[in-house]
C-alpha cells in the first residue's frame, strides 16, 4: 500500500462499489501490473470495478477530490504499457460492465457497456447476417472500451478500417466527474454538429475519461469469401506480391503475411497443415458478392504464380477458412514455444516499401543476433515484428531493444508509423519526438489539457518527458 | 476579413497579423494554393494543398484509374481545404462513408501562426492523439488546414444508377426495408422527391459481374429506369438555403412526411434528411462546455471564425 491513496478515498471507493469490489491486496493486484507489455511491471494503489455509469463518476469524484490518478483498464491486453500504472493510482476496470445494452438490427447499431468482449458482438448478430468489423488477435478477450482507448485494428482493417470507423458515439465520465455523450446517440441521427470528440477521444489511450458506453456501428456479412493461402520460397517473394495485388486495384478484405518461423511455430502449436520449408505464406481473403469473386481469385493466383508461388491453396469450406484464421489469430500465442519473452513492434510502412522494410528487418536479425518472426497486416503496410529474447539475459534485453529501435526508426524513415495500432503508451514514448514535432506535440497536450486540465487519467504515457516507472529504468541502465 | 494565401508562410503570417491586430479571419481564399504535393498510386496515397478543388483531384487521380469516392456538390469549385473544414459528402456516402474515413494526415496553421501536422502518410496510424478527427468539419474555427492526404481507392470496374418512381411516399417503406433485408449491398441509397412525387434511387459499384446481378436483383424490386444523381446537386449547390436533419434511418420516411418539406433529398442507408420548406428539427443537446474549451484553448485570441453550432 503506497501513501497516494489515503484511507478516506478507499472507504469511499468501498461505499460506492461495495468492498468486495475494490482490490487493494498485493497479490490479488498482480493481475494489474502491467498489460500485454511486460518489460515495465507496476502496481496500481487499487483496483476498483464499478458496476455502472453513476459507479464510476462517483468513483472519478472520489479520485479528484483526492488529487489521485485514475487509469481506465478493460481485459488488459494492450501491448504498449498503455494501461500501467507508472506512478500507482486507482486502476477503474471496467470488466463488470460487460453488457450487451441493445441490438438495433433495422439501423445496425449495437450499443454496449465499455467492458463487452469484442467477439461478443459479432456473436450476438451473427445469427442476423451482421459483424462487427474491427477483428484485433486479442478478440477473443479484449474489451470494445479498450479498442476505443487504442484504436484497434484487426487483420480486416485494409478493407473495413479500425475502430474509429465503426465507433459512432460513447459516453465518456470526464476526469473532473462530468458524464459527456460524444457522436451519435444510440437514438438519434448519424451526424450530429460540432467538433468530432467522438473520432478524438478514439485512440486517446485512455487520457480523456473513463469510457462507459459505446454505440457501434454493425456491417452485413459478406455473401461470400474466397480464403487463400499462397506459399512462397521467401519473403521477398510475398512481399512482392501483397503489393501487386494492391496496385491491380483490388481490395482484399485481408491480406496477411507469416513467415518462416511463425508457420514452423504454428505448426508445431496446432498443425494446421503448413509447409515447414516455406519462406513465407500469405493469407489472402477475398470478399463481396459471389458472382465477382471468382474472376478476382483468379487475378489473384495468377499475381501469386508470376511472382514465383509454390502453390496457392483455397479454403474449400467454412471450416477450412475458420481454421486458416484460427492459425493467424493464435500465432502471437505459438510464439512461447519459440522463445521466454518477446517484444511485438507495430510499424507501418507505405505499402509499397514492405519489400526493403522485410530485408531490413532480416538485417537487424543478424546484426542482434536475435531471431524476429514476422506475422503482420501486409495489406496495410502494418508490420509485426516479434523480437526474441529472454529476459534473464541483460545483453540480450539489451539487443532486443536495439533491434526494436532501428526497426522503427526505419519505419519513420520511410515516411511511416511507429505504430498503426498497439499505441504508444510508454512503450514508445521516445519515438514520439521522432515523429512530430514539438509543435505537433503541443498541438495534442492542448487537447489533453481541455479533457484532463489536471493530467490526473491514465498520466505518464504517450509524451516524450513522462515519468518511468523505477525497475524499468534501472534495467534499461543495466543492459546498456 | 479574407485570409488570402499562396503559401503556407502566408497563412502564418496573416494569422500573426490578424492576431496583433485582433481582427477576425471571417473567410478563406486559398485558391493560389493548388499543388498536388505527391501522389503514390502504388500506396494509393495522395497529399495535396488545400486550394486543389476536388475535380482538380478527381482529374490526377483517374490517370491511374483511381478516386477518392466523395461525391458532394459543386466539386468544381470546391477545394479540398473546404471539403474537410465542412465535412461535406455526397450520395455515395452510403457506400464509401465521409471524408473523415478517408483523411490520413493534415498539416494546419493554429491562430498563434503555428503549423502542426496530425496523422501521417499510412494508411494505419494510432501515432499521438487523433488531431486529424477535431479539424474534419471544424468550420475553420480552429486553424487553417493547409494540407492534407488521404488513402485513395480504385475506381470501381463498373457503376450503376437505378429509381423507381411512387407518387406515394408510403410505398417506399415497405419497399426500403426489402432493399435491407435482400443481398443487394447499394453504395447509393436515396429518396428525393416534392409534393409532386418521390423517386427511390439505388447506385451499385464495384466488379462488373456484381453490378450486373445487382441490376438484376434490382429490377425485381422494380428498379428498371437508369438514374441521374443530379438531384443532389439541384437541391444543395442553389443560393437558396436548405435545412438538414439527422435521424435514425428507420424513422427516415416518416421523419420526411412530418417535416412537410416543399423539396427534399434523403440518404436513407444514413438517416439525412435534406431538405427545403418545412419545420426544423431539434437538435440534440451538445457537450458544449468541451467545444468552448476547445476553442478557447486553440484560438485564444478568437481570431478564426466563432462556433456555429
Amino acid at each position: 500500500m503506497t501513501g497516494i491513496a489515503p484511507k478516506p478515498l478507499l472507504d469511499s471507493l468501498r461505499e460506492i462499489v461495495g468492498a468486495g469490489h475494490v482490490i487493494t491486496k498485493a497479490e490479488e493486484l498482480l493481475v494489474y501490473e502491467c498489460d500485454a507489455y511486460t518489460l515495465e511491471k507496476q502496481l496500481p494503489t487499487a483496483v476498483v470495478l464499478p458496476g455502472n455509469t453513476a459507479e464510476v463518476q462517483a468513483i472519478v469524484r472520489a479520485c479528484a477530490a483526492h488529487k489521485v490518478p485514475i487509469i481506465p483498464r478493460g481485459a488488459g491486453t494492450s501491448l504498449s504499457g498503455t494501461v500501467l500504472a507508472v506512478t500507482g493510482g486507482i486502476m477503474i476496470a471496467l470488466t463488470r460492465m460487460n453488457r450487451v445494452i441493445d441490438l438495433d438490427y433495422a439501423n445496425r447499431r449495437a450499443f454496449v457497456e465499455a467492458g463487452c468482449v469484442n467477439a461478443w458482438v459479432t456473436n450476438a448478430v451473427k445469427g442476423q447476417g451482421l459483424f462487427y468489423a474491427p477483428d484485433p488477435s486479442s478478440q477473443p478477450a479484449c474489451t470494445i472500451g479498450g479498442n476505443v482507448g487504442t484504436n484497434s485494428g484487426g487483420p480486416h482493417t485494409l478493407k473495413y478500417g479500425v475502430t474509429t470507423n465503426h465507433v459512432l458515439g460513447l459516453e465518456m465520465v470526464l476526469p473532473d466527474g462530468d458524464i459527456v455523450w460524444l457522436g451519435t446517440r444510440p437514438d438519434g441521427g448519424e451526424d450530429v454538429d460540432g467538433y468530432d470528440l467522438r473520432g478524438v477521444a478514439i485512440g486517446s489511450e485512455g487520457m480523456f475519461g473513463i469510457v462507459t458506453r459505446v454505440l457501434l456501428r454493425l456491417v452485413r456479412a459478406p455473401q461470400a469469401f474466397k480464403t487463400m493461402l499462397g506459399v512462397f520460397s521467401t519473403v521477398d517473394q510475398a512481399s512482392q506480391t501483397v503489393s501487386d495485388i494492391i496496385e491491380a486495384g483490388m481490395v482484399p478484405g485481408a491480406l496477411e503475411m507469416m513467415d518462416q518461423l511463425i508457420t514452423q511455430a504454428v505448426e508445431a502449436a496446432y498443425k494446421f497443415g503448413f509447409p515447414l520449408d516455406a519462406g513465407a505464406v500469405l493469407i489472402i481473403e477475398l470478399d463481396g458478392l459471389a458472382p465477382g469473386l471468382e474472376r478476382q481469385a483468379e487475378t489473384v493466383v495468377q499475381i501469386c504464380r508470376k511472382n514465383g508461388a509454390r502453390e496457392v491453396r483455397l479454403a474449400k469450406s467454412d471450416q477450412e477458412r475458420a481454421d486458416l484464421w484460427k492459425s493467424r489469430k493464435r500465432a502471437f500465442g505459438a510464439i512461447g514455444r519459440l522463445s521466454p519473452n518477446f517484444i511485438t513492434q507495430d510499424g507501418v510502412v507505405p505499402r509499397s516499401k514492405l519489400p526493403e522494410m522485410m530485408r531490413f528487418i532480416g538485417e537487424c536479425s543478424r546484426k542482434y543476433d536475435l531471431r524476429i518472426p514476422n506475422v503482420f497486416h501486409a495489406g496495410d503496410g502494418n508490420i509485426h515484428p516479434l523480437v526474441l529474447y529472454d529476459e534473464r539475459d541483460a545483453d540480450q534485453v539489451r539487443r532486443a531493444l536495439g533491434a526494436s529501435h532501428d526497426i522503427l526508426e526505419k519505419c519513420v524513415e520511410f515516411g511511416g508509423s511507429v505504430t498503426g495500432e498497439h499505441g504508444i503508451g510508454v512503450e514508445k514514448i521516445d519515438f514520439m519526438a521522432r515523429q512530430f514535432s514539438p509543435d505537433d506535440l503541443e498541438a495534442m497536450r492542448m487537447l489533453r489539457r481541455v479533457f484532463d486540465p489536471e493530467g490526473r487519467c491514465n498520466p505518464h504515457k504517450m509524451f516524450p518527458g513522462s515519468k518511468r516507472c523505477g525497475d524499468f529504468a534501472l534495467r534499461k541502465q543495466a543492459a546498456a | 476579413m479574407t485570409l488570402t494565401a499562396s503559401s503556407v508562410a502566408d497563412v502564418t503570417a496573416a494569422l500573426l497579423s490578424a492576431s496583433a491586430r485582433r481582427e477576425r479571419i471571417s473567410a478563406l481564399d486559398l485558391r493560389a494554393m493548388r499543388e498536388v504535393l505527391e501522389y503514390t498510386p502504388e500506396d494509393m496515397t495522395v497529399s495535396v494543398e488545400a486550394g486543389v478543388t476536388l475535380t482538380q483531384l478527381q482529374a490526377r487521380l483517374a490517370e491511374h484509374n483511381q478516386w477518392l469516392p466523395i461525391d458532394p456538390p459543386g466539386a468544381n469549385t470546391l477545394t479540398i481545404g473546404a471539403l474537410v473544414a465542412a465535412n461535406k459528402s455526397g450520395p455515395r456516402r452510403f457506400g464509401f462513408g465521409t471524408i473523415r474515413e478517408h483523411l490520413l494526415g493534415i498539416k494546419v496553421v493554429l491562430a498563434d501562426g503555428r503549423v502542426i501536422k496530425a496523422g501521417g502518410k499510412v494508411v494505419k496510424n494510432v501515432a499521438g492523439y487523433d488531431l486529424c478527427k477535431l479539424f474534419v468539419g471544424s468550420h475553420g474555427t480552429l486553424g487553417v488546414i493547409v494540407e492534407a492526404t488521404f488513402k485513395v481507392l480504385p475506381r470501381p470496374e463498373s457503376e450503376l444508377f437505378l429509381k423507381r418512381a411512387s407518387a406515394q411516399l408510403d410505398e417506399f417503406a415497405p419497399l426500403l426495408q426489402q432493399v435491407n433485408q435482400s443481398p443487394l449491398t447499394p453504395v447509393v441509397l436515396d429518396l428525393h422527391g416534392s409534393r409532386a412525387g418521390h423517386t427511390f434511387v439505388l447506385g451499385f459499384a464495384g466488379p462488373r459481374e456484381d453490378v450486373e446481378w445487382q441490376r438484376e436483383q434490382a429490377r425485381a424490386l422494380g428498379f428498371a429506369e437508369s438514374a441521374a444523381l443530379d438531384y443532389d446537386e439541384a437541391l444543395r449547390q442553389t443560393s437558396e438555403p436548405f435545412q438538414v436533419a439527422s435521424v435514425l434511418p428507420s424513422k427516415v420516411i416518416a421523419t420526411v412526411k412530418s417535416l412537410d418539406t416543399q423539396t427534399y433529398v434523403a440518404r436513407a442507408g444514413n438517416g439525412l434528411i435534406y431538405f427545403r420548406g418545412g419545420r426544423s428539427q431539434q437538435r440534440p443537446e451538445l457537450p458544449l462546455k468541451l467545444m468552448r474549451r476547445i476553442k478557447e484553448t486553440y484560438d485564444p485570441k478568437g481570431i478564426l471564425p466563432d462556433l456555429p453550432w
